[in-house]
């Protein structure tokens, strides 16, 4: 076997055919099954793969902090001298911590809320009885100022929740690294964080690891976060290791189909701005049953038979690398596997969608302008006895944006710019208090509801969360059809409706009965889809439509979306986070910073010329999937300030590489350039 | 931005499937919803509580409903030369001081105990499940107003509420009815409040504003089934206070009037006898007891199975 070579003496942790299963009430689900892979001293190794490919499985049994429900079915995981599977509890916990730690996903949640940092760092450092307090306190202010936070000896003292998110994520680097871990484990540990902030943490991590000569896993979904940060990468699919190498030989030249495929639908890697998304076909198998084949056949564009039948052998290439395919070795060894990278290997799902020509109405479908939406903080007696005269903060603030029939309009922004406000209010979810939303010419602000109810036939919401936005007690026929019985629609046969949606959405007639836990992410979005859809509205309103979403599948909905649009003419804005996304979606940008829009213009312009320093920030902040191309610098520091301290200049100054005396005394308007951008900067970037 | 599917939202049974790949059919998606109903009647079944309280609960109902048929003697009718007699062949549970049938009058009893519980828990579910859903979805000034009506009411003592409304209008098995009801929808309203507050900012339930639903149906289609399966379980825990409260208010001789007998009536009335006969209280304590049992443990048992914060780690 060639996997011997792979386990040098540089091995930090050695994963040997480890075997992990779940007992759930569906059968015993084979989570992980005969997975091997080393861990190399001193290197930072990513562990990529989809949702449900058992990458946090593997984080879990290392510690030995598995589910209840889980088996470890056999395999050994060897940390210098010993098999951690078969260490007792005892010895465990002395390892926890001590020699590995680990980074959670959500800062949020993994932090005490009502134990100061000082406190919570004091007690990672139980196990060392000879170190005096002061001294422990000494090592704690230290780390907290190693990992970027200002005034560590002050902040120290304080609570997780007078901190933001991305101090939040630094200071758990700080604890996991507090005891000089010979390992340090990271779950996701950018996912809850915004862009900007994700660039930060990427660049600490990369800082640290150098500095502590420390050994990092990190387990993540987004490539561009492996490929910016990794040296070796693990890619996982279905409970196995399908591939392993060095960061370059995965991105640059990926033996498996997965893995190809995997690259060529991260719509970030995608230059030329198509508006069709490749996509894997088909859905993660059903692991109560695993194929006795390769398990990633039935979704392979390259499928043998012997695929379906026959174990793939791992092949290795060279030290480091290996991949678990037929093709690669073997008596159906195909040489011309795999091909040059420009070679797409995938395909496109759905029609050849070409945009259909815009309907050059003059009149926009929906047009906001100087829209103003404030949340009160505090109660008009309470604010009455503190002496306090503002009692608001401006959530969207004089905020203009049109969107035309047939047209595409991405809103981007940070969380906490008031994107997913400013799309609730245009459905009047949330009452605004100046300026003003037409639809289709006719002026809607806070319209009463009994009189906006006829329009929500034209206007309707995609929300955030794919199964959270669908009532968990109906069944997906009663849920698509519910937009009938709500607008009394008669006359119209619901069970033929359903199946006509449904196969709209592309969503199999069987799923009618399924009820919304039952689906998984990729469908439930389906379901939100045909249930705005219903009505044949005239404007979708999608708040990040791909969130939630694996790369192979975000690519069908936004097809979908597009297939939609053509066809009926649609008008979208899209509220997102995702440059890569909206890229090849939007006709027109609009970018979003504390409630004010910073920059609007057509997409390729923006992209190709971003006017606002913020603008420039986010588009050069997208990791990308490739190692050649990491960030030598963050192009930004700091973070959003709150809604409660808004600058007095301009909303972008504190954190601008650019910013002048000017931008923090004034505020700067809205200005329009001769090609119809328009921007909100003082020192617009030539 | 987190990426994470948020969990189900209150009581419902958290079962990933979001793993199920498209080739499942119909056919195994309902075999899967069989077995996991099949498990849950199973883990019911081999729960002791879960079993012993269906037993005691379904003897209850069946000696209420069948307490004609089952009854030895009229429970009303006179056998004064057989007055306060210990258990015998003739009398299995002894007589009273008038020498009516103890065993005869508990299972009449019964029948009272049961017309309380059903009634005054079912009224009283749906009044708080009602004014509990709207004080959760309405205004913050509605909210504020039913919760300080709740709290006023449940600031009240039980019996000192029927005192002085059996002062007004005279004992009544109706008065104990509507005692029953007016104090125990304050704790269904609270729990089906709570539970609406934390569905009301969830993503679909804006998903149905956004479509235009109205209050009516956003409460009767998508709040309601969310927020009875707990009410459901706290109901059955309720049937035990009811039927206690009842046999108290009866036993202070606020409730039940003579001659209908009622659990209160015969505690009472074998009080008074208690040096002479004390079987009589026994007799009559029995039931009470064991329906309580029955209930709790029935509810107990419920809840460990439905509701998936509670039950696990057991």
């Amino acid at each position: 076997m060639p996997k011997d070579a792979l386990h040098s003496p540089e091995t930090l942790l050695d994963v040997r055919n480890l075997s992990v299963d779940f007992r759930t009430p569906r059968g015993r689900v084979k989570a992980l099954r005969d997975i091997s892979f080393p861990i190399r001293k001193n290197r930072i190794v990513g562990i990529v793969g989809e949702s449900g490919s058992g990458k946090s499985t593997v984080l879990w049994a290392l510690l030995g902090l598995l589910a209840k429900n889980a088996d470890v079915m056999g395999g050994e995981v060897r940390f210098g001298d010993r098999d951690l599977l078969q260490a007792s509890e005892a010895q465990l916990r002395a390892t926890r911590g001590e020699e590995i730690s680990v980074v959670f996903q959500d800062p949020m949640t993994s932090q005490i809320p009502v134990l100061t940092y000082g406190r919570q760092m004091l007690d990672i450092l139980y196990r060392r009885p000879n170190v005096s307090a002061a001294e422990k306190r000494r090592l704690a202010v230290e780390m907290l100022g190693k990992v970027g936070i200002p005034d560590p000896d002050k902040r120290i003292d304080q609570y997780p929740h007078h901190f933001s998110g991305g101090m939040r994520q630094r200071a758990g680097i700080a604890m996991a690294l507090l005891t000089g871990p010979q390992l340090l484990l990271a779950d996701e540990p950018t996912t809850a964080l915004d862009v900007t902030m994700e660039a930060q943490i990427i660049h600490l991590l990369q800082d640290l690891q150098k500095e502590l000569d420390a050994t990092v896993v990190v387990v993540s979904h987004n490539l561009g976060l492996i490929a910016e940060l990794c040296d070796d990468v693990v890619v996982m699919y279905a409970g196995e290791v399908i591939e392993a190498g060095e960061v370059r030989e995965i991105f640059h030249n990926a033996q498996h189909p997965y893995t190809r495929a995997l690259l060529e639908c991260d719509p970030a890697r995608i230059d030329d701005v198509s508006r069709k998304l490749p996509v894997i076909p088909g859905d993660i198998p059903d692991l109560t049953k695993p194929r006795s084949g390769c398990i990633y056949a039935p979704r392979c564009q390259r499928a043998l038979p012997v695929c379906h039948e026959t174990l793939p052998p791992d092949v290795a290439r060279g030290e480091t690398s290996l991949a678990r395919c037929h093709l690669l070795d073997g008596l159906h060894h195909d040489p011309s596997w795999p091909p040059p990278l420009d070679v797409m290997t995938v395909g496109q799902e759905g029609s050849a969608g070409t945009k259909p020509a815009r309907a050059k109405h003059d009149a926009a479908l929906l047009e906001v302008s100087e829209l103003n939406v404030q949340f009160e903080t505090i109660g008009p007696l309470r604010a009455r006895l503190k002496g306090l005269s503002q009692r608001h903060v401006d959530a969207v603030l004089d905020v203009g944006l049109s969107v035309a029939p047939g047209e595409t309009v991405g809103l981007v922004g940070e969380s906490g710019s008031g994107k997913t406000t400013l799309g609730r209010c245009v459905l009047n979810l949330v009452p605004s208090q100046a300026g003003s939303v037409r639809f289709e010419g006719k002026e809607i602000r806070n319209m009463p509801e009994a009189r906006f109810k006829p329009l929500r036939r034209d206007m309707a919401m995609m929300f955030q969360d794919p199964v959270g936005s669908l009532s968990p007690r109906k069944s997906v026929r009663a849920l698509i059809t519910e937009p009938f019985q709500i607008h009394d629609i008669t006359g119209v046969d619901l069970d033929a409706e359903a199946e006509r949606l449904a196969e709209m959405v592309r969503l199999p007639k069987h799923f009618l009965s399924r009820y919304p836990h039952e689906l998984s992410g990729g469908q439930a979005r389906r379901v939100g889809v045909a249930r705005a859809l219903a009505l044949n509205p005239k404007l979708i309103i999608a708040d990040e439509p791909t969130a939630g979403l694996d790369v192979s599948v975000q690519g069908e909905i936004l097809n979908l979306m597009a297939d939609l649009q053509a066809e009926h003419g649609l008008g979208y804005l899209i509220i997102t986070h995702n440059l890569p996304v909206v890229r090849h979606i939007a006709d027109r940008l609009a970018i979003m910073y504390l409630g004010r829009i910073v920059e609007e213009g057509r997409t390729d312009e923006v992209f190709a010329r971003p006017v606002h320093p913020y603008t420039r920030a986010l588009v050069e902040g997208v990791p990308q999937p490739d190692p050649d191309r990491r960030r030598v610098h963050v192009s930004i520091s700091g973070e959003v300030p709150s809604l409660l301290n808004r600058p007095k200049g301009c909303d972008f100054a504190g954190r601008c590489p650019f910013a002048q005396d000017r931008c923090r005394a004034e505020k700067p308007p809205h200005v329009t350039m001769a090609d119809g951008r328009r921007h909100a900067c003082h020192f617009p970037l030539g | 931005m987190s990426e994470n599917r948020s969990e189900p939202v209150t009581g419902i049974p958290a079962v990933d499937a979001s793993g199920l790949p498209d080739h499942v059919t119909e056919t195994e998606i309902r075999e899967s919803a069989a077995r996991e109903r099949r498990e849950k009647l199973r883990s019911f079944l081999t729960n002791w509580q879960g079993l012993t309280g269906l037993i005691l609960v379904t003897a209850f109902f069946a000696s209420a409903i069948f307490a004609s048929w089952l009854a030895p003697y009229d429970p009303n009718a006179l056998d004064v030369p057989a007055r306060l007699s210990g258990p015998t062949l003739d009398h299995l549970a002894g007589t009273d001081q008038l020498g009516r049938d103890t065993l005869s009058r508990i299972l009449y009893g019964g029948r009272v105990a049961l017309k309380i519980a059903a009634i005054g828990v079912s009224v009283a579910l749906t009044i708080g499940l009602t004014l509990g859903m709207i004080a959760g979805f309405g205004p913050r000034w509605l909210d504020s107003l039913l919760l300080l009506i709740f709290d006023t009411v449940r600031s009240f003592p039980t019996i000192v509420l029927a005192l002085a409304t059996v002062a007004l209008t005279g004992p009544s098995l109706t008065v104990v009815l509507a005692i029953v009801i007016i104090t125990s929808i304050p704790q269904y309203a609270r729990v089906a409040r709570t539970a609406t507050l934390t569905l009301r900012n969830t993503d679909f339930i804006l998903a149905e504003r956004s479509l235009g639903a109205s209050m009516t149906r956003t409460l009767l289609h998508h709040v309601m089934p969310n927020v009875v399966g707990p009410l459901l379980i706290l109901a059955a825990m309720d049937v035990p206070v009811v039927v206690t409260v009842e046999a108290g208010l009866s036993f202070l001789g606020l409730g039940v009037t003579p001659p209908t007998a009622s659990w209160g009536t015969i505690l009472n009335e074998g009080y008074l006898v208690i040096r002479d006969a004390p079987w009589m209280v026994i007799a009559g304590g029995i039931p009470l007891i064991l329906t309580t049992l029955g209930f709790t443990f029935l509810g107990e048992a419920l809840r460990d199975i439905f509701d998936p914060r509670m039950g696990k780690g057991r």
